[in-house]
């Protein structure tokens, strides 16, 4: 979380503003991204949302094992390695979260027979990982140069026990948050591709938080679009 | 003929049966099938529940036992849910440790009862820092035919609603924990929440508890979560294609709908069983 | 995923260069690649470039109780994580052979030469201790995994700050970083580990090997000192033969990496520690390079939510209501409740009763624990039921340990007669 936006947060809590969520200011924290800074993967990628950081890299398409072989289509495999210790069941849900919304925007079955392996690294968890995954992810697999039909981005949403939504929260307010949502949104036609929630809310909370989601992901898609503009202009 | 255009083409065979807004099994796309509750299958366990969503069959038993409350939750107990998928389920399961579905099915169910509190995990402390009940809650799917996460919900929402734990009291001289097994009371279950999955086939069909023949040949699942208060516990899509909130709004109403249905039938069930006794 | 196999003519040509004095990177033979270290946000979080090679190390602590041997010590774990981003050969999850060498060479280096004062981590003798577990993950495998993950391991542990503690009694309170200023481990001398490739068997020497000259190498040799000069550890495997001149010439070059090494390690201490008291940020975030074309940050930016709570409402509002009444749910039997008109569970209506009984005498049998003598309420059963089955299954004690004795014996007959009947079905 960078100064300013810590600011404005105070700002806006110490200001006493009551009203409904949807009409208070929500920011993203500072990104970041840098493409290809691994020399071995396919495809790599570092992300970064505030403090929060992971590093995706991906191989592929290579061969597959012949048990986890698709006759008309790649095997996706991601996997999700926490900082401290082993993958656990959690890891898992990530995995399958993540995996599945690749597998959406990848045109998989250009590749049959063949097999992409994602490895997500948690370097940094500062809230919002889910969301940090999706994107790193995204970034990797287009640095990887694979075909895909759209590029999606994700955004985590918290609400607070006074009905605030904040985007992109930090750990610390993801712990006072009352409910916490990730969605990953498509480049295409604004959708839902992959939703996660925890903690209970309203349709209407749920509502609004899935517009602002489509709202923040605007400027997510300005911000690859810079990005890739930026790395095929050999301009600084 | 049918069933070698079933074997043959899948996709199409489903597809020709949607066009006509109907499903091979005869049910029409917003349609649950049969659902059957029985509560207290399992004499030995303190509750349990055996759920049938067609042939779908998931059974539920709760162990409670006591342990000591974790150093960061002292005034608090615990809940661990297991989900089991043994090849006995299904072909597609294979003996050995769990497999990823069994694994993402388990954190899900994990997930559901964090976030809809249905039990106050305060309510299964006996004594602060010192002693607490766990309630080791084992799914295990007998019988494998699609929308597991329902069944799963379901049955453990019946089964701790059929827990009956022993009182406990400490001993003041010893410090040692003594239980009357004569004495049983009921947890308390706070909230209802019941899981309705979705299936998307050919991005923008939308199917409700897909069978597992639907479930290899759709584009996207969803599992929105309700509780009685018409709550949101969770709304789980881990990706496939994409959906418009209007469309996730219809699912939610249907949710709703079915968690009254349900909750009507967990109710009813559970009052038979007591006037029975 | 298999590894991309090396070519003959590769490995010709590489040893050829070799006996020219040349290496593919144009480094000298005692050369290291450039060494970079980078801290994450946290404490004992420390990122190790050596050329394009890339580990991170992570120090976590947690209380526990001590080892029986050892009430006194607090434990020490390392674990090395040859994630599979770092090749495509490394599996997630399976011991390697590599992955195992790895490991015993680290904790011969760190954890045998007594670096670290395991006695300063004890809490309570006998119950509680420390145990500082350090993860080191590999990213990118570009050669000599071992000598970055040493130089990574023994950074993030000068690093790492634990809470603080204090014992009243017999609780102990462990303070959080607000309360009290984290304390770092005292750790007594900082030990390196140098690696030496040979090729040809033995008759060429190079420091540091990248990935294609492990490749080629016959033999490697490790040499973990400390800046004191005083050997840690030292291995050599793939089986060749050295003279004792080579093994000295080997420990008079490491002796002079490790204090450069060592050099470098306080310099990126001094400096995290300066950066940290000024309060600037510091972690992975500003160690992305801003002067690449891959790289981009984008400062931190408002989003605009107008309309978003009329487009929720529209949304709510356009789907309608669910309907409130719901169909009843029919219940048979006690116990069992069924809803849905759709497609017919196959678990037929004759077996649901069965299934039923035997779960409705366990209801019952609860009712026994409670009362123990159960006689007056299944009488009262009993008299109800009409059913044959109902009958048999009242007079059928799945629990005879549980029934008192005084069973008449017909049910015994009865229990046969019933188990005839489910065979017959």
């Amino acid at each position: 979380m960078t100064q300013s936006s810590c600011d404005a947060l105070h700002f806006f809590r110490g200001g006493g503003m009551m009203e409904v969520c949807g009409s208070s200011t929500v920011s993203l924290r500072e990104f970041g991204c840098e493409q290809s800074l691994l020399s071995r993967p396919d495809g790599s990628a570092s992300f970064t949302q505030g403090d929060t950081s992971v590093l995706a890299g991906v191989y592929g398409p290579a061969e597959v094992k012949v048990s986890k072989e698709i006759y008309d289509r790649a095997t996706l495999e991601v996997l999700v390695q926490p900082k401290v210790g082993l993958p656990s069941v959690r890891e898992r849900l990530q995995e399958q979260c993540v995996r599945e919304t690749c597998e959406a925007s990848l045109l998989l079955s250009l590749h049959p027979r063949s097999s992409l392996t994602l490895i997500l690294q948690v370097l940094h968890d500062d809230g919002s990982l889910l969301s940090c995954f999706l994107n790193a992810a995204c970034m990797a697999l287009m640095d990887a140069g694979l075909p895909m039909s759209c590029l999606f981005c994700a955004v985590t949403c918290a609400i607070d026990t006074d009905g605030q939504i904040t985007t992109d929260p930090t750990a610390a307010q993801e712990k006072e948050s009352r409910a916490l949502m990730t969605f990953a949104i498509d480049s295409t036609e604004r959708k839902v591709l992959m939703s996660s929630t925890k903690g209970s809310f309203s349709v209407s909370e749920l509502q609004q938080c899935i517009a602002v989601s489509q709202k923040a992901s605007e400027k997510i898609f300005q911000f690859y679009r810079d990005s890739v503009r930026r790395r095929y202009s050999k301009i600084l | 003929m049918a069933a070698g255009f079933k074997t043959a083409e899948p996709l199409e065979y489903h597809r020709s049966f949607l066009r006509e807004n109907c499903r091979p099994d005869g049910r029409e796309l917003s349609e649950f099938r049969t659902t059957t509750l029985n509560i207290g299958s399992i004499s030995t366990a303190d509750g349990s529940a055996l759920v049938k969503i067609g042939n779908t069959t998931v059974i539920c038993g709760i162990k409670a036992e006591l342990a000591n409350p974790t150093v960061e939750a002292p005034g608090k107990g615990y809940i661990v849910p297991n989900v089991d998928l043994p090849p006995l389920c299904s072909s597609r399961f294979r003996p050995g440790p769990p497999g990823e579905q069994a694994q993402a099915a388990s954190q899900f169910v994990a997930d559901v009862i964090e976030s809809s509190e249905l039990i106050q995990t305060e309510d299964l402390c006996i004594e602060r820092g010192k002693l607490c009940w766990v309630l080791y809650c084992d799914l295990m799917c007998l019988d494998y035919d699609g929308n597991l996460l329902d069944a799963c919900i379901m049955a453990l929402l019946s089964a701790l609603k059929n827990t009956q734990l022993p009182e406990v009291t400490i001993n003041t001289e010893t410090g040692s924990p003594e239980v009357n097994f004569k004495k049983r009371h009921e947890l308390r279950i706070h909230k209802h929440p019941v899981a309705t999955s979705f299936c998307i086939f050919d991005e923008s069909i939308l199917i409700v508890d897909p069978t597992s023949d639907e479930e290899s040949l759709v584009t996207a699942q969803l599992t929105v979560v309700t509780d009685d208060e018409g709550r949101l516990c969770s709304v789980y899509k881990p990706g496939g294609t994409s959906v418009s909130g209007e469309k996730l709004q219809q699912c939610i109403n249907q949710a709703t709908a079915r968690q009254r249905e349900i909750q009507k039938l967990i109710n009813k069930v559970i009052s038979s069983v007591k006037t029975a006794q | 995923m298999k590894d991309t196999p090396l070519a003959n003519c590769e490995r010709d040509f590489l040893l050829k260069a070799f006996e020219e004095k040349k290496r593919l990177d144009g480094r000298q033979t005692y050369d290291y690649r450039k060494i970079k270290i980078t801290f994450g946000t946290d404490y004992g979080c420390c990122f190790v470039d050596l050329g394009k090679t890339r580990v991170m190390a992570q120090v976590s602590c947690e209380l526990v109780a001590p080892k029986d041997n050892r009430p006194n010590e607090g434990i020490l774990f390392f674990n090395i994580e040859l994630s599979p981003m770092a090749s495509p050969v490394f599996e997630q999850g399976r011991q390697s052979e590599l992955s195992v060498k790895l490991n015993r060479q680290l904790e011969r280096c760190l954890r045998n030469s007594k670096c670290i004062d395991t006695e300063s981590l004890c809490v309570v003798s006998g119950e509680k201790v420390w145990q500082i577990r350090v993860d080191v993950h590999t990213l990118n495998h570009d050669g000599n995994l071992m000598d970055a993950a040493s130089i990574a391991a023994i950074t993030a542990l000068c690093h790492f700050r634990r809470p603080d503690v204090a014992i009243q009694g017999d609780d102990v309170t462990v303070y959080g970083p607000e309360e009290r200023d984290p304390i770092p481990l005292s750790i007594y001398h900082m030990p390196i580990s140098v690696s030496f490739s040979f090729f040809q068997q033995g008759t060429y020497l190079l420091v540091d090997p990248c990935e294609r000259e492990e490749r080629v190498m016959d033999g490697l040799l490790m040499i973990a000192m400390n800046k004191h000069r005083e050997i840690c550890s030292i291995q050599s495997s793939g089986g060749i033969m050295l003279l004792r001149d080579q093994v000295m010439r080997c420990s008079k070059i490491a002796s002079v990496k490790v204090s450069e090494i060592t050099d470098l390690i306080s310099k990126a201490l001094e400096n995290d520690k300066k950066a940290r008291k000024a309060g600037s940020k510091c972690g992975f975030a500003e160690s992305i390079p801003q002067e690449r074309i891959t790289a981009l940050k984008m400062e931190g930016t408002p989003v605009d939510v107008e309309g978003v709570t009329e487009r929720a409402s529209y949304v709510v509002q356009k789907a309608g209501t669910p309907p409130q009444t719901v169909p009843s749910p029919v219940v048979p039997l006690p116990g069992v409740g069924q809803v849905g008109e759709g497609i017919h569970s196959t678990w037929g209506m004759e077996e649901e009763e069965e299934e039923n009984n035997i779960s409705g005498d366990e209801e019952d049998k609860v009712i026994q624990m409670e009362v123990d003598k159960e006689d007056s309420k299944r009488g009262d059963v009993v008299e109800i039921s009409d059913s044959e089955e109902e009958e048999v299954v009242i007079l059928n004690p799945e629990t005879p340990d549980k029934t008192p004795k005084s069973k008449p014996p017909s049910s015994h007959q009865k229990v046969a007669a019933k188990t005839k009947k489910k065979q017959k079905k």
